[in-house]
C-alpha cells in the first residue's frame, strides 16, 4: 500500500528527550548539521557525525520496522551515489558524501518523529511571520510543508507499487512500465489532495481574525 | 421515462435551502474550451435534510455534489447555499459545506487522524485549546484509540469515519457526500449509516447503495447530465432500478 516507504514525514508519539526538546533547538541542530556537511571532507569526520545522528535516533526508540524503512527506502539511491562519487573523486570522498547524505536524512527524520505536524506547522508560521509583509501567506507556507512531508512516503510507496506491479508482467527491465504510471499517479495524487484542500477552504487565504496571535 | 421537468420543484430563493438555478457544466475540450454538458440543471431547491442522489458513473452525481461546495463552479447559472453564492462567496460556503469524497485518503491529507483533524481545527480553533478539541471530536466518534495510527493503517470504515471527523470539527451545516459507502465492507457500510442518521447536518449524497437511499427524505436521479427524477425514496428507487434495468444509461 502507497504511504508506508519511509517514516519521514511520520510523528512518533513519546515522551523521550528528542520529544520534550523545543523544535527551535531540533530544527537550528538539523540545519546546522545540514550546512556543516559542505565542509566535512573526511570520511572518518563523516562516519563519526552519522554515528552521532544514529545514536540519537536510537535514542527515540524507533524500533526495528520504523529503522528498516528509514535505511531501507533511501538505499538504493545511497548506493549509486557512493559507487559514482568512488568513482568520480575516490573512495574517502565518495563514503564521506554518502554518510553526509545519510545524517542529513536521519536528522530529519529525528525532527519530523519527535515533533507533532501541528507544532511543526506553528513554528513555520512563526518564523514566516515577518515575510507576511511581502505577501507572503504563513500558513499557506506552513501547509505547504506539512503537505510535502505527507507527501514524500506517499510518492516512495508508489514507486515501490509501480516497481511490484511491472515485476508481476515481466516488465521490470522497462523504464517506461516503471516510470509513466509513477507521473501519472503523482499528478492525479496532486489534483485529489488539491481538491481535499480546497473543499476543506484550506487552500484559501488566511481570514483576517486568524492573525491574533493566539491562532498562530 | 417521466419528464425531468414534470418532477423538477420550482425555484424559490430562500436563506435556508440549495438552490441551483439555470445550471450548466461543461467539461473542459481541446485548448481548453467547454465542450460536452456535464450537468444541466433547470431549477433544484433543496431543503430536505437528507437528500439522495442516484445514477449510474459518470451521469454527472459527483459533479451535482462539487456545485455545492463550490470544488466545481457552474459555467453559467448560479448555486447558492443557504443565501451564499458559491461563486462569489466561495470561502464562505466552503466553511459552510463539508465535502466527504469517495476514498478517504484522497481526504486526509495528515498521516494520522489527529493531526488531520487539528490541521481542521488551525482556522476555527486557538492553539491552546486545539488538542483538547480535537480529542472531544475523536471520542465521540469513537476513534481516539485509532488517532495516532497512520491513516494507511486504518480499515476502510474508519478511514471513512475519520474523513468524516474531519470535516464535522469545523462544524458545517451541509454535507456533501461523494458515494461515502463504495468502498465500504457491509459492517463498515452499516457503520457509516447509523452514523450518517444520527448526524444534525443536512446532507446531499450521492450513492450507489440503494438500501442508503432508501434512508433519506428526498432522492434526485441524475441520469446523462439531466435530473431526472426528483421524489419519495421508494419511487426514485424503483425510477432507478428501472432505468439500470433497462439498459438506457
Amino acid at each position: 500500500m502507497n504511504g508506508r516507504g519511509t517514516p519521514l514525514g511520520e510523528y512518533l508519539p513519546g515522551h523521550s528527550w528528542l520529544h520534550r526538546t523545543p523544535l527551535g533547538l531540533k530544527a537550528g541542530f538539523l540545519a546546522v548539521l545540514g550546512l556543516g556537511t559542505f565542509w566535512l571532507s573526511s570520511w572518518a569526520a563523516s562516519l563519526a557525525v552519522l554515528g552521532l545522528v544514529v545514536a540519537l535516533f536510537a535514542s527515540i526508540a524507533p524500533g526495528w520496522r520504523r529503522t528498516w524503512r528509514l535505511f531501507a527506502a533511501p538505499a538504493p539511491l545511497l548506493l549509486v551515489v557512493l559507487v559514482f562519487q568512488s568513482w568520480q573523486l575516490g573512495p574517502g570522498r565518495g563514503i564521506s558524501i554518502a554518510a553526509n547524505i545519510t545524517s542529513c536524512l536521519v536528522a530529519a527524520a529525528i525532527l519530523t518523529l519527535t515533533t507533532p505536524v501541528q507544532t511543526l506547522l506553528d513554528g513555520v508560521v512563526r518564523l514566516a511571520s515577518p515575510l507576511r509583509r511581502f505577501g507572503l501567506d504563513p500558513e499557506r507556507l506552513a501547509l505547504l510543508i506539512a503537505i510535502t512531508l505527507r507527501s514524500i512516503p506517499y510518492l516512495l510507496g508508489t514507486f515501490s507499487s509501480v516497481r511490484e506491479a511491472a515485476r508481476a508482467r515481466g516488465l521490470e527491465r522497462s523504464p517506461r512500465a516503471r516510470v509513466l504510471p509513477v507521473l501519472i499517479a503523482s499528478v492525479a495524487y496532486a489534483q485529489r489532495t488539491g481538491d481535499a484542500l480546497t473543499a476543506r477552504g484550506l487552500g484559501d487565504a488566511t481570514e483576517p481574525e486568524a492573525d491574533d496571535p493566539a491562532f498562530n | 421515462m417521466p419528464d425531468a421537468r414534470s418532477f423538477a420543484r420550482p425555484a424559490d430563493p430562500d436563506d435556508d435551502a440549495v438552490l441551483l438555478r439555470d445550471v450548466v457544466v461543461r467539461a473542459a475540450g481541446e485548448d481548453r474550451r467547454p465542450s460536452r454538458t456535464i450537468l444541466t440543471v433547470d431549477g433544484l431547491r433543496l431543503t430536505e435534510r437528507r437528500i439522495g442522489v442516484l445514477g449510474a458513473n459518470g451521469s454527472g452525481k459527483s459533479t451535482l455534489l462539487r456545485l455545492l461546495n463550490g470544488l466545481q463552479l457552474p459555467d453559467s447559472g448560479s448555486v447558492t447555499v443557504h443565501g451564499l453564492d458559491t461563486r462569489r462567496d466561495g470561502r464562505a460556503v466552503r466553511a459552510l459545506v463539508g465535502f466527504v469524497f469517495t476514498d478517504p485518503l484522497s481526504q486526509l491529507v495528515m498521516p494520522t487522524g489527529r493531526e488531520d483533524l487539528e490541521l481542521s481545527l488551525r482556522r476555527s480553533v486557538p492553539r491552546k485549546d486545539r488538542a483538547a478539541r480535537a480529542q472531544e471530536i475523536l471520542e465521540r466518534f469513537g476513534l481516539a484509540t485509532l488517532a495516532d495510527q497512520s491513516v494507511y493503517e486504518l480499515s476502510g470504515g474508519e478511514r471513512q469515519l475519520m474523513a468524516l471527523a474531519s470535516v464535522l470539527a469545523v462544524e458545517p451545516r451541509v454535507l456533501a457526500l461523494d458515494e461515502p459507502s463504495t468502498l465500504l465492507d457491509l459492517r463498515n457500510r452499516e457503520l457509516l449509516r447509523r452514523t450518517l442518521a444520527e448526524l444534525p447536518q443536512q446532507q446531499v449524497l450521492a450513492t450507489h447503495d440503494l438500501e442508503l437511499a432508501l434512508d433519506m427524505d428526498r432522492v434526485l436521479v441524475v441520469d446523462r447530465a439531466e435530473i431526472v427524477f426528483d421524489g419519495d425514496p421508494a419511487s426514485a428507487v424503483a425510477f432507478y432500478r428501472e432505468l439500470s434495468l433497462s439498459g438506457t444509461p
